[in-house]
């Protein structure tokens, strides 16, 4: 489902090159959860924005539900990121002015033309807010909620559009012990339902819901 | 993405910076009234001017040579032959000549019905132009504008400005009743006498008495003569003995570009061209033009000082929302996606401003107007309202604010468009 060979990803610190991600081999299947853990700074935010395609600048090669993602335009790829892939953040990175309701349906509202129309969006998005638990809160402003009910929020979110793939980046990193387990529990059962989950982390505590374990350091998997 | 999806987040944007959209709008809501309401305030004024002086771009008023030395040989006199010269200059659509009679025309008594408002034992002295039927063919209603004969009731048309100059100055000074409103002259008959004159010594020893109809109101008939048909102007100085040159000839020019050219060959032909009533025209359309273009500039200005605001504005928006452009991009938005939702912000902003100032145009000029005539006396030509609001106005007072709003959210927009998702959410 994921796949990345031979991923080489350096950043320019004036005219010194730091080299981030020096030959990065890994696959995720179907129905697998794969933990990444490394240290701040390892890299392993960025890895995550290239098998997301929010990255383009890297070498080696990455493909999503079998697409390559060097070969994508960039309208192919923000299809790609809003129909087959989730993201889930550290910070949650809701949309403040928007309702938590309206922040589970953007990805609805950002779809093509042939999208669904807005009252099935709205529809759905209440369906998924009802699975995380937080249909009572759907009008009100990411301000007035939680930080676990945030997270929950850009979970649905990032489950609104069926994902195939979910990344998730520290995703309990801002949660208590109690929510960050309710969450870590929520990624496992994604996994049974047959999607294929990233999540990066520097907490051993999610890395024991996970199918695999990953060690990224010095820009390497092990 | 859709334009649906576009809207919907542009709007949604909008709703969680309320008070931002609020002084962004207000400006560009400023800038849309004042275009509004000076562009209304000068097509009024306008109108109003047009009312006052009604000159007829295509129109060239050919008279004799002031000073002449062919003159004084006998040339350059307005006859048939020069109506005919005239009529061939190229550009010239139609020449009517006109002759002012030299037989005086007198009304003693009031028309029917009219008794009252006629001050006792006054005996009115009428200037008579002759014109041809076809230069008021368009005033008379299809009536028959044409010579009687003698003994037949003659067929008049005055001045449209007359009356307003009547309601206005004249009945207000002699205190006589106003024409009511709603009641037309047109139809109304005179008793006069041909060849009396209240000058002595200018009277013709034989008095005819007939009767004048007037049959319509025209622009094109000078304020203060009664016009009647060229042929019956030649027949009473026929029968008067008196001399038969036109003293004047109307060009009509075919189009009003052609009337510098049209004047030029006239001149060259050694007449010369009365200037007064169209320079007159000329001078306060000017006037009005020039004011109206320079308060026009001045709301220009005002939407350039929006759009920069909205641009300041919006920039600093983005500026404060990268993470929310980088999330819109991981969620499926393309960097195009996104330049249009800020364009959107832009243009709603835009369009809620131009709408809210159209309107805010409209409420002033009524405010005006109410001031205004209640402050003004009466006078002739006054008008009603000092405003014109022709049917594309209030969407060219949207639509200026829209693309001020637009043009201000371009660069803010190109910005939006290159936020990378990847560094800013790491």
């Amino acid at each position: 489902m994921i796949s990345l060979s031979g991923v080489e990803k350096s950043f320019k610190d004036g005219a010194r090159e730091i080299q981030v991600l020096r030959g990065v081999d890994l696959r995720v299947e179907e129905g697998e959860m794969a933990a990444i853990l490394g240290p701040s700074g390892s890299g392993k935010s960025t890895l995550l924005h290239v098998a997301g395609g929010l990255d383009r600048d890297y070498r080696g090669e990455v493909s999503v539900a079998g697409k390559p993602l060097d070969r994508l335009g960039v309208r192919e790829l923000a299809r790609l990121r809003n129909e087959t892939i989730g993201f889930v953040f550290q910070s949650f990175n809701l949309l403040p002015g928007l309702s938590a309701l309206e922040n589970v349906m953007l990805p609805g509202m950002l779809r093509t033309p042939d999208g669904e129309p807005p009252g099935a969006i709205r529809v759905r998005a209440m369906e998924v807010l009802e699975r995380v638990g937080l249909l009572s809160k759907a009008l009100a402003p990411p301000a007035r909620l939680s930080g676990g009910e945030r997270q929950r929020v850009a979970i649905a979110r990032a489950l609104f559009a069926r994902p195939r793939v979910l990344l998730a980046d520290e995703p309990t990193g801002n949660l208590d012990a109690f929510t960050g387990d309710e969450i870590t529990r929520l990624f496992a059962e994604m996994a049974r339902g047959g999607m294929a989950v990233l999540v990066v982390t520097h907490e051993e505590r999610i890395s024991r819901a996970a199918g695999r374990v990953l060690h990224l350091r010095e820009g390497r998997l092990s | 993405m859709s334009a649906r999806g576009l809207f919907w987040i542009a709007r949604a944007r909008l709703r969680a910076d309320r008070r931002g959209v609020l002084l962004d709008a207000a400006a560009a809501c400023v800038g849309g009234a004042a275009l509004v309401f000076f562009l209304a305030l000068g097509l009024g004024v306008s109108a109003a001017a047009r009312r006052m002086f009604p000159a007829d771009a295509r129109l060239v008023e050919v008279i004799p040579p002031v000073v002449s030395l062919r003159g004084v040989l006998g040339g350059e006199k307005l006859d048939d032959l020069a109506v005919g010269r005239l009529a061939r200059i190229p550009g010239v659509s139609a020449a009517w000549p006109k002759l002012m009679l030299k037989v005086p025309v007198a009304a003693p008594q009031a028309p029917p019905g009219l008794a009252q408002s006629w001050p006792p034992g006054m005996t009115l002295q009428i200037p008579v132009l002759g014109v041809p039927p076809a230069m008021v063919a368009d005033d008379v209603g299809g009536e028959r504008f044409e010579d009687p004969g003698p003994g037949g009731t003659i067929p008049v048309v005055l001045s449209r400005r007359l009356l307003e100059v009547y309601e206005k100055t004249i009945a207000p000074a002699w205190n006589l009743p106003r024409i009511p409103p709603g009641v037309s002259l047109v139809g109304l008959e005179m008793p006069v006498r041909i060849g009396l004159s209240i000058v002595p010594g200018k009277g013709e020893p034989k008095v005819t008495p007939a009767r004048v109809r007037l049959i319509g109101l025209s622009d094109r008939v000078p304020m203060y003569v009664m016009a009647v048909p060229l042929g019956t102007a030649r027949r009473l100085h026929a029968e008067y003995g008196k001399e038969g040159i036109y003293t004047q000839v109307t060009l009509l020019a075919s189009r009003p570009d052609d009337v510098p050219a049209v004047a030029a060959t006239v001149h060259r032909m050694g007449f010369d061209v009365d200037e007064g009533d169209q320079a007159a025209a000329e001078r306060v359309g000017a006037v009005v033009g020039v004011t109206a273009g320079a308060l026009v500039l001045l709301s220009v200005v005002m939407c350039v000082l929006a759009a920069l605001a909205i641009a300041r504005s919006l920039s600093a928006s983005v500026a404060g929302r990268v993470r929310e452009i980088a999330v819109l991009q991981a969620l499926g938005a393309t960097p195009s996606d996104v330049r249009w939702v800020v364009l959107l912000e832009g243009g709603m902003i835009g369009l809620s401003g131009g709408v809210a100032g159209t309107f805010l145009a409209a409420l002033v000029s009524l405010a005006v107007d109410a001031v205004a005539l209640s402050l003004l006396p009466d006078f002739p030509f006054r008008p009603e309202t000092f405003f014109a609001f022709p049917p594309w106005l209030p969407f060219l007072g949207a639509a200026v604010p829209v693309l001020a709003a637009l043009a201000g959210a371009l660069a803010p927009a190109a910005a939006a468009a290159r936020v990378e998702p990847a560094r800013t959410l790491s």
